[in-house]
């Protein structure tokens, strides 16, 4: 029982050791896609931000952003005295914030040193405690340490590790960390360490390109040389993973040009912080000029700096360049030598054909740099010649060539070409590498004829044939409608052109005179209609419909009412007895109600909606109905009285 | 052929003017007048088109639902179909005939546009 265990206990240790393999061997794989900076300052983005940075100052707080920040790029301050004068006459002693600015800032320049009382001593230690905002304690601690004045470590992170619990914004956590790295080393200062990552969960991930806060740039760029600088001060590698720095790299560089000093200056913390630090260094890898190699040019040159455009000393190696169209190899493991700074390499020596090439460059040396794996695009130029060119015109009937004329490249072709119905224009050439000889399949190789009276011109396209032989041939009778029929002399020339030549052509080689049957007058150039307004839609309002004459209606409207005298007649001779109409109330209100609600229905036809109908119909008709119904009961008694 | 035909009419009209009581050649010539108002308006719709067409409609059934009206009041008081209709007196038929009236009148007036 105990050896079967065992056994189990070995097996699941082999698996896991498996499955550790497997994992690594993903994140390798994985790793080897790492980001490289997309955005990243340039030399004159640098000279910017100096500029920006060196702008004279007003206040204190802009005094304190220009001098540190130009520090920051080791740009030195001009006029020292005069900074250091400025500093003193500015500075209030009962202020924390203009203690901490003066202080940090006499601080980069060299022999200024700031009077400190009694009294200010005091006001910058009584500000370390947990009533404080964090911001207030960092700017005390800084003060005191830039003063030289003690300052107690321990109480120093108990106050803070009090207000981080209570202010939880992320700017209070950053200014938290850059107050811990001017404490003394021997303070517990793991705790603070640890807001680090915390920190770092906080960033939103944008598009995989990008990690920053959302307060902002700024906010994000503090929280670079803060969590730098606290990692140097305690010498633990921040836990920022090297993709997550490149992504703060992009956020941070995205921007080329700064609204406020605060921002400038936390910029400039940030790449010195990232240029300076003990852990991560992040590489930037440009082609200087475009990244084109030819025979005239046969030399790739690169430039290896730091975010701040300094260079750096590295090995730089092309791990592999292969052809993006063929995918063959065509140089591995080849060294840059260094020369005035500039990575260079030829790379003609390896005779690479026209095209495009990937390359993949390590940058090693520093185990601290980081994206140092770059993959760049380079193209190989060359220039082209045309040979054999040969311009005939064949006959359609025996597909004889009656002339085979060879021009040479750029000449012109002394005698013109002549082609009707009957004949068919050839040409044929080729287009070789000049450096190689090898033949070419350059993107555009056009055939354009022009007609220069009417200003006309077609374009064909000529194509290679598998022994790549460009041919093109003209049969003027298909070719009909394309000319629009327009006979007469046509300017031959011949356009060829690629991204990878170096000197594209327009040849003009020859005139032909094309002759087309069925002339016609060139049709009304359409164009110029084209433009014009054009006339203008009169909207047809739906006609009425066609009634008939006022005479037919109106002669229809009394034969439809005749008859009524017709029924009239009728009664009367047939004797309606209207001796028998009893004039008993009765009877007078039915009549009287009945003849109310048919002239309501006129009514009704002319002024009223339904439901006012309805109403009054409701009040005539229940009168009339109890009068009826009195009226009838009344004719139904003296009837069975009669019977 | 054309013999017994003018013979069978006129016979027709002998009984009905001998056999048919006065109130009842009353209600035939009012039924009488329905017709001739309906033929005439689709006289006029046949000559002239059905525009508009609603007006047409509304007279149209009008005389229509008239003349149906009419024919069941004439059913109702000839004495003859006394044993069809034993809980229907005349003057019932008459109050029907008229309440019937007013809500076609309604509709059609509605309808009349």
């Amino acid at each position: 029982m105990y050896c079967s265990s065992f056994n189990f206990i070995s097996a699941s240790r082999s698996m896991a050791r498996a499955g550790l393999l497997c994992l690594v061997v993903l994140v390798l794989a994985v790793g080897a896609q790492a980001l490289t900076p997309t955005h990243h300052l340039t030399a004159s983005d640098v000279a910017r931000l100096e500029a920006r940075l060196g702008q004279p100052f007003t206040d204190l707080q802009s005094a304190y952003f220009s001098i540190v920040g130009r520090s920051k790029l080791g740009v030195t301050v001009a006029d020292s005295d005069a900074a250091c004068q400025f500093l003193k006459s500015n500075l209030d002693p009962t202020n924390i914030e203009s203690l901490f600015y003066a202080a940090d800032a006499s601080q980069a320049l060299s022999g200024c040193e700031i009077p400190v009382s009694n009294e200010t001593r005091d006001l910058l230690m009584a500000a370390v405690s947990e009533d404080s905002t964090v911001s207030q304690i960092y700017q005390s601690v800084s003060a005191l340490s830039s003063l030289g004045l003690p300052l107690a470590s321990q109480e120093v992170v108990g106050a803070l590790s009090a207000r981080i619990t209570k202010e939880d914004n992320v700017l209070g956590i950053i200014y938290a960390l850059h107050t811990a790295a001017r404490l003394s080393q021997q303070a517990e200062l793991g705790g603070i360490l640890e807001e680090i990552e915390d920190l770092a969960a906080r960033l939103d991930d944008l598009g995989g390109l990008f990690l920053q806060f959302e307060e902002g740039l700024e906010t994000t760029a503090l929280f670079v040389s803060a969590a730098y600088s606290l990692s140097d001060h305690m010498d633990m590698e921040p836990p920022l993973k090297e993709d997550q720095v490149i992504q703060l790299v992009n956020s941070i560089f995205s921007k080329k040009s700064w609204e406020t000093l605060a921002e400038a200056f936390s910029v400039a913390s940030a790449a010195a912080a990232l240029c300076n630090n003990r852990f991560h260094v992040p590489v930037i890898v440009t082609a200087q000029g475009p990244a084109t190699v030819s025979h005239s040019h046969p030399v790739l040159q690169l430039q290896v700096t730091d975010v701040l455009c300094q260079p750096l000393s590295a090995d730089v190696v092309v791990e592999s360049a292969s052809s993006v169209a063929s995918k063959n190899v065509v140089l591995s493991k080849a060294p840059f030598a260094l020369r005035d700074g500039v990575y260079e390499l030829n790379f003609m020596e390896s005779r690479p054909a026209s095209g495009y090439y990937q390359f993949a460059v390590a940058v090693t040396g520093d185990s601290r740099l980081i994206a140092n794996h770059v993959e760049l695009k380079v193209k190989v130029s060359t220039e082209v010649a045309i040979t054999n060119m040969d311009l005939s015109v064949v006959d359609k009937d025996q597909s004889i060539g009656t002339k085979t004329t060879r021009v040479d490249h750029p000449s012109k072709s002394k005698g013109s070409f002549m082609a009707d119905s009957h004949q068919n224009f050839a040409m044929s050439f080729q287009l070789v590498d000049v450096n190689s000889g090898v033949e070419l399949i350059p993107h555009q190789v056009f055939v354009r004829l022009h007609n220069q009276k009417t200003g006309q011109e077609v374009v064909f396209v000529a194509e290679p044939d598998s022994k790549n032989v460009y041919k093109f041939e003209l049969d003027t009778a298909d070719r009909k409608s394309e000319f629009d029929s327009m006979s007469g002399t046509y300017a031959l020339y011949l356009m060829v052109g690629d991204a990878t030549l170096q000197n594209p052509i327009l040849w003009n080689l020859a005139d032909v005179v094309l002759k087309f049957m069925d002339e016609e007058a060139p049709s009304a150039i359409q164009s110029k209609t084209l433009y014009i307004p054009k006339p203008e839609i009169q909207h047809l309002f739906r006609e009425p419909e066609k009634r008939p004459s006022t005479v037919v209606s109106n002669t229809f409207t009394a034969l439809v009412l005749s008859p009524l005298l017709l029924l009239l007649i009728l009664w009367f001779k047939l004797g309606a007895n209207f001796a028998n109409l009893s004039l008993s109330p009765s009877t007078v209100l039915f009549h009287i109600g009945h003849a109310a609600m048919l002239g309501l229905m006129y009514v009704y036809w002319t002024y009223l909606d339904m439901f006012q109908t309805l109403k009054y119909l409701a009040i005539i008709g229940s009168l009339t109905f109890l009068a009826g119904n009195r009226m009838l009961a009344q004719k139904a008694v003296k009837r069975l009285e009669g019977k | 052929m054309s013999n017994s035909v003018i013979s069978v009419v006129s016979r027709f009209l002998e009984e009905y003017t001998t056999s048919t009581t006065n109130k009842l050649k009353l209600v035939d010539a009012y039924l009488l007048y329905i017709l001739l108002t309906g033929a005439l308006q689709f006289l006029y719709c046949l000559l002239v088109g059905t525009f508009p067409f609603n007006s047409f409609l509304s007279g149209f059934i009008s005389c229509v639902g008239a003349f149906i009206l009419g024919v069941c009041l004439r059913i109702q008081i000839n004495p003859q179909n006394k044993g069809d209709f034993l809980s229907v007196s005349p003057e019932r038929a008459f109050a029907d005939f008229l309440f019937a009236h007013t809500v076609l009148h309604l509709v059609v007036i509605n309808f009349i546009g």
